[in-house]
């Protein structure tokens, strides 16, 4: 508040103040104890201001001999400068640019970065294209912490007042040139100098072969730690020829941490004028090995079990339940027979189990060696996988239902040569392979880390990760099979298995309504309503088949009826197929979100780490039980909602149901085949934390009030 | 035979040497020590073995402890805790005639000044206890649980300022730490970068 007398003033009065003011006071100095440690000031490389082109600002502070001021990184103790502008709209400020520091040891062991005498901190400051005003003052507020053998923070609030011009002519130009060249240079080609990080229990070891660095006797590591990482005192380990190799001794670090960053520094002397540092070059750190290795530290054997139980954990996936019921009915209808057909439908529908995973791991070995982004399970992000899926289930719905029945060719043979158990086979060989189709989709817990961990391995381990998992899905039959005498707790065949034969068509009708709501999040309703007119008409050729092709037809009905339904068949499927639903439009996933999730996509969780936000995503797909299972039972409660809106957390959707190639890559990074996968990044640097994937309330609320204990 | 065994006896002489200074490890045992308080009353970490233990590095001087202790935050902190059994032991290693060096006599009038809420304000003049626990900075702060292992190392709180208008919007890792290990969870945040003024030692 200004007093009365001031504001009362006429207005050219004041301005001739402010102008006295700002002639008297160009910098300002930080006085203590009535002696003056530092004086700030803003200095700019230009005598003008030309619209649009960058130029650029220094803040000097110079320092009363033997105090000492801080590097962005100030070692033990100490701050860094901090110099914050509060530019006009339109006007664009660079990174801070330091000058190499000097190393000051102190008693105790203490080191610190810094500067004394004299430093110039520079920024570049963009302007508009264009600026109406002839003169502009722009303005920052620095703080610093100065230190002797005491320490004292200073502050200033600065200005810089330059006319704007069509042209401009350098200015302040020794001092600019001055600490320029103490600015750190880019890492240098290859043929000059290489690196190499290496860890050494704690410790993190940094070779560096150059000759050029060979040729002076100072040479040092300045380390810029990251955030969370306590660095110890780094120092020269060996000197031999033109290798150094430093050791950086890591208090506290991430069990990953593969190397920081940080100046090297070089010349005659510590103090030279002439020193040079070359900033270590952008290496993710972390990041790209923390995102493969945790799969990849277990050992195979461990992964190939994991598939086994998977595999196992697969037959209580509610996609295969229908399935599994078949099968079952299929061994109390085998229980009056002989021992032996029972093994063999057994075996074959073992093998036709591992026909399919074999069949799709050397799918995946040859996709992925043709670069395809494919992935388990990715099969039913395309929408005539899903299509292909109704009408099997559907014909085998009908089947059930005694709308016809199924008899293979060989049947009229079968008495004649009394290979009595041909169609027996086959059925069961079949019934393998449609069991394991149906529970692609349902990424059962271990399923996903095995599969996660097959999928960046050589094409061996692949096959030998899906012959695991086949091992695992096919061994409850292939043991009820083998020990028949264990399905005596099976019950008698009777009437009622004909009931439950067609009551479990119901259960595969129920399984068709799952396979159109997919559909219906892939390509919307008219897609759903042109696959439905499509099994009508499939629909009518089953029965076709099991009114007029029967045993006891002429051939010649049975030629006409078959001719009637391959036209019906081909006709719908050419109209309702291939001219319809082919160009129902592509629903955009997660167009319509619910409450409060926002559409990933990679820009977006981009902006949101920029801004050290917390997000969590939610990698999920319309046809994906266990997500839906997740989501109902654990995201959308109230309680996970509300601490997730108390921890400030960004909450993305990344819907995968149309197999959204971005989607696919960062499933990839995390090494996952597919969906469910739920993650938390925690701003920038630290690793994302991946959950489980079967949620539970319990998990989410600890891990978030964990982290928010840690963070802020 | 006999150079390997001497090299070896040399190295692991050196490698001791060479991390004398540095802070023990989270989750390593913490050292003992011994030294007297403001009032001549000899402190040792044995004697309070079974209770949870806070060590606090002090200096009057340094506008960050003065951050702290300005703004009540710290003798908040200490009242909150010595009240829940944690033993709070303030120390000051800053060497006669450096910068925060206190008799007993001014120690004594500054805990009166300021209020302090601590157990005790170690005068250790010798740096013996700061160089055993590697303590660089004031504040710098150790949290050593009933077994006597350091389970927490580092800053008072998450806003490296001298500022104390910063401390509602940081965290205090210290609280965190103690308040999860009295609920018997693992501390989260075990060790982080000290802020604020170097210890002002001897040597």
């Amino acid at each position: 508040m200004l007093p009365s007398y001031v504001r009362s003033a006429p207005p050219r009065l004041l301005a001739i103040a402010a102008c006295l003011f700002t002639l008297a006071s160009p910098g300002q100095g930080q006085v203590y104890e009535g002696k003056q440690l530092v004086a700030a000031s803003l200095i700019a490389d230009t005598n003008a201001i030309v619209p649009g082109k960058s130029f650029t600002v220094g803040l000097l502070l110079k320092m009363t001999p033997g105090w000492h001021t801080y590097w962005k990184f100030s070692g033990d103790a100490g701050i860094p400068i901090e110099l914050k502008w509060q530019l006009p709209p339109g006007w664009k400020a660079g990174e801070l640019q330091w000058p190499v520091p000097m190393k000051f040891d102190d008693p105790g062991d203490i080191q610190t970065y810094g500067y004394h005498d004299e430093v110039l901190v520079l920024q570049e400051i963009t302007p508009p294209a264009s600026i109406p005003d002839s003169k502009v003052k722009l303005s920052a507020a620095a703080n610093w912490l100065v230190c002797e053998k005491i320490c004292v923070p200073g502050s200033a609030n600065l200005q810089l007042e330059l006319p704007t011009s069509t042209t401009s002519t350098p200015a302040n130009v020794e001092l600019f040139s001055r600490f320029r060249r103490l600015l750190s240079q880019t890492w240098p080609a290859t043929s000059v100098a290489t690196l190499k990080w290496s860890r050494a229990g704690q410790d993190l070891l940094l070779a560096v072969t150059s000759s050029k660095l060979a040729n002076h006797p100072f040479a040092d590591f300045y380390p810029f730690p990251p955030e969370g990482v306590v660095v110890g005192h780094p120092k020269v380990e060996s000197r031999s020829g033109n290798e150094i190799t430093f050791r950086i001794p890591l208090e506290s670090a991430l069990q990953n941490q593969s190397s920081i960053q940080g100046l090297l520094v070089f010349g005659q002397h510590p103090d030279a004028d002439d020193r040079i540092a070359w900033q270590l070059p952008e290496t993710s750190g972390i990041l790209s090995v923390s995102l493969a290795r945790p799969t990849a530290e277990r050992s195979l054997i461990a992964f190939l079990f994991l598939g086994f139980v998977g595999g196992l954990i697969l037959n209580l996936m509610p996609c295969v339940l229908p399935v599994i019921s078949l099968k079952i009915f299929g061994f109390i209808q085998h229980a009056g027979q002989s021992r032996q057909k029972i093994l063999r439908s057994g075996l074959a529908f073992t093998a036709g189990i591992f026909a399919w995973f074999i069949g799709l791991a050397l799918l995946l070995i040859l996709l992925r060696g043709a670069g395809h982004q494919i992935l388990w399970a990715s099969l039913f992000t395309s929408p005539y996988f899903v299509l292909f899926m109704s009408v099997v289930v559907l014909v085998f719905a009908l089947n059930l239902l005694g709308v016809f029945e199924i008899s293979l060719p060989q049947s009229a043979t079968r008495g004649l040569l009394g290979v009595t158990a041909k169609e027996g086979d086959a059925g069961s060989f079949f019934q393998g392979v449609f069991a394991t189709i149906l529970a692609t989709p349902c990424t059962a817990p271990y399923l996903g880390t095995a599969l996660g961990f097959a999928f960046t391995q050589s094409p061996a381990i692949i096959l030998s990760m899906f012959v695991a998992i086949a091992a695992g899905m096919a061994a409850p039959y292939l043991l009820l099979s083998a020990q028949p005498a264990w399905m005596r707790f099976l019950p008698k065949p009777g009437q009622w298995m004909e009931r439950l034969k067609q009551f479990m068509g119901f259960l595969l009708l129920a399984t068709l309504l799952f396979l159109l709501y997919v559909l219906g999040a892939q390509r919307g309703l008219d897609a759903v309503i042109w696959t439905g007119c499509f099994l009508l008409a499939v629909s009518v050729v089953c029965w076709m088949k099991g009114v007029f092709i029967t045993p006891i037809a002429s051939t010649r009905a049975r030629i006409i009826a078959a001719l009637l339904m391959l036209i019906l068949f081909v006709a719908s499927g050419w109209y309702f197929i291939g001219e319809k639903f082919r160009f129902s439009k592509l629903e955009v996933a997660g167009a319509k979100l619910e409450g409060d999730w926002q559409v990933f996509t990679p820009e977006r969780l981009q902006t949101e780490l920029e801004q050290s936000h917390y997000v969590f995503i939610d990698f999920t797909a319309a046809w994906c039980i266990t997500c839906k299972f997740n989501e109902a039972s654990v995201l959308e409660t109230a309680a996970v909602r509300e601490a997730f809106q108390r921890h400030n957390i960004v909450k993305l959707k990344a819907d995968w149901t149309n197999g959204d190639p971005a989607i696919t890559k960062l499933l990839k990074q995390f090494g996952r085949p597919g969906v469910p996968l739920y993650v938390l990044y925690r701003g920038k640097t630290a690793d994302p934390f991946v959950f489980p994937e079967l949620l539970t309330k319990s998990i989410i609320l600890d891990k978030l009030e964990n982290i928010s204990v840690a963070s802020q | 035979m006999k150079t390997t065994s001497v090299i070896a006896v040399l190295a692991s002489l050196v490698t001791t040497a060479a991390f004398a200074s540095e802070s023990p490890s989270v989750g390593s045992a913490a050292p003992d020590f011994s030294a007297p308080d403001a009032k001549g009353k000899t402190h040792s970490l044995s004697e309070y073995k079974g209770k949870y233990v806070v060590l606090e590095w002090f200096n009057p001087e340094c506008p960050f402890v003065k951050k702290h202790y300005g703004s009540g935050n710290m003798q908040k902190l200490q009242e909150e805790f010595t009240g829940k059994g944690v033993v709070w032991l303030s120390v000051d290693s800053s060497a006669p005639g450096k910068e925060g060096s206190l008799t007993p006599e001014q120690a004594d009038k500054k805990m009166s000044e300021w209020k302090t809420r601590s157990t005790a304000l170690l005068l250790d003049q010798d740096g013996k206890v700061g160089q055993a626990y590697g303590a660089k900075n004031t504040p710098h702060m150790f949290v050593i649980n009933p077994e006597g292992k350091v389970i927490y190392e580092g800053a008072i709180d998450s806003k490296a300022t001298p500022n104390p208008a910063d401390i509602p919007l940081s965290t205090n890792y210290v609280k965190v730490a103690l308040d999860e290990s009295l609920a018997g969870k693992a501390v989260t945040t075990a060790q982080t970068k000290p802020y604020g003024c170097s210890v002002k030692y001897n040597k």
